[in-house]
């Protein structure tokens, strides 16, 4: 399986980059939304993607919004992972189309729980 | 202007603003900051809630937050320390040498996390900033603050949210260092 991870800070995206990779996940970085969807656009095709909220250029939740609004990335999954916790920008995600929400500080636990309910753990990381 | 704890100050053509004791106390913070520490930098890495004296040369990581209450989440600690943050956050994926930006990067974040979870512990709708590193914003209001002192492996660190006056600008342009004393990396 494969993972973006979005997240404009560096050792942000080595940590949740390290723990999907501990999980048997091939990893990508992108520093910001239009990173990531430059991506998107050349091809490299995840099946999920973990996303900052507040980043500089595209954030988050413009992110989400860009792929649910191309039909042809509906299959991708979006995960947010972000420090934002008030409950309203949680609604806002995921009204916005974002499957989960991950608070940051969080563990790699929890991201290994919140993957094996959307179907997204590797067989590896099962045994 | 000093106003005692927990009150309100009035501005002209503003309702009333609450100052920070009124929202939140130090327990909650040092709870919110102590959580952050075991899941970023390390499950055995306890803040201990014992004042030390800061090192002269200290650096500074903050989030501002902009909403019913308007100010910072600074984390203050001295530069060795800030750098020995960095290591751990980054574990076995750290480099040999860091760079300024490593620390910026990981110690910024550390903020940033802090900072969400105290954001979301107070009134809102809030926006959050990207994170600053530099010199810390000045303390405008010391009723307007809740600080509070401990310890990361034996060194001082502080962490203290601090309201802004006149009202931050709204909303912040990334990276963007609204503090006249303070300095963005």
């Amino acid at each position: 399986m494969r993972a973006l991870v979005i997240d404009d800070s560096r050792a942000m995206r080595r940590i949740v980059s390290g723990a999907l990779e501990g999980f048997g996940y091939e990893t990508r970085q992108a520093a910001h939304g239009q990173e990531a969807l430059d991506l998107l656009h050349d091809g490299w095709m995840p099946e999920l993607c973990t996303i900052d909220w507040n980043m500089p250029v595209m954030d988050g939740l413009q992110f989400v919004s860009a792929v649910r609004a191309n039909p042809a990335w509906r299959a991708l999954t979006l995960m947010m992972v972000t420090s934002e916790s008030e409950q309203s920008q949680i609604v806002r995600a995921l009204a916005a189309g974002a499957h989960e929400y991950v608070i940051k500080p969080f563990t790699a636990d929890a991201l290994r729980d919140k993957l094996a309910l959307l179907g997204l753990l590797p067989e590896e990381a099962l045994l | 202007m000093t106003l005692a704890p927990g009150a309100t100050e009035r501005r002209a053509g503003a309702g009333p603003r609450p100052l920070i004791p009124a929202l939140i106390d130090a327990a909650t913070v040092e709870a919110i900051a102590g959580e952050a520490w075991i899941a970023l930098v390390g499950e055995d890495e306890l803040l201990v809630p014992v004042p030390g004296e800061l090192p002269a040369d200290t650096l500074s990581a903050w989030v501002d937050v902009v909403g019913p209450w308007t100010g910072s989440v600074v984390l203050t600690t001295g530069r060795q320390t800030a750098a020995d943050l960095t290591r751990a956050l980054l574990g076995r994926t750290a480099p040999e040498l860091l760079d300024h930006e490593d620390v910026a990067d990981a110690y910024g974040e550390i903020a940033n996390v802090v900072g969400g979870n105290v954001k979301a512990a107070l009134p809102g709708p809030s926006q959050l900033s990207l994170p600053a590193v530099g010199v810390a914003p000045a303390v405008r209001n010391p009723d307007d603050v809740c600080r509070v002192e401990v310890l990361w492996r034996g060194q001082p660190l502080v962490v203290s949210v601090q309201g802004a006056l006149p009202p931050l600008p709204h909303p912040l342009s990334p990276h963007e260092n609204p503090h006249p004393n303070g300095a963005s990396l």
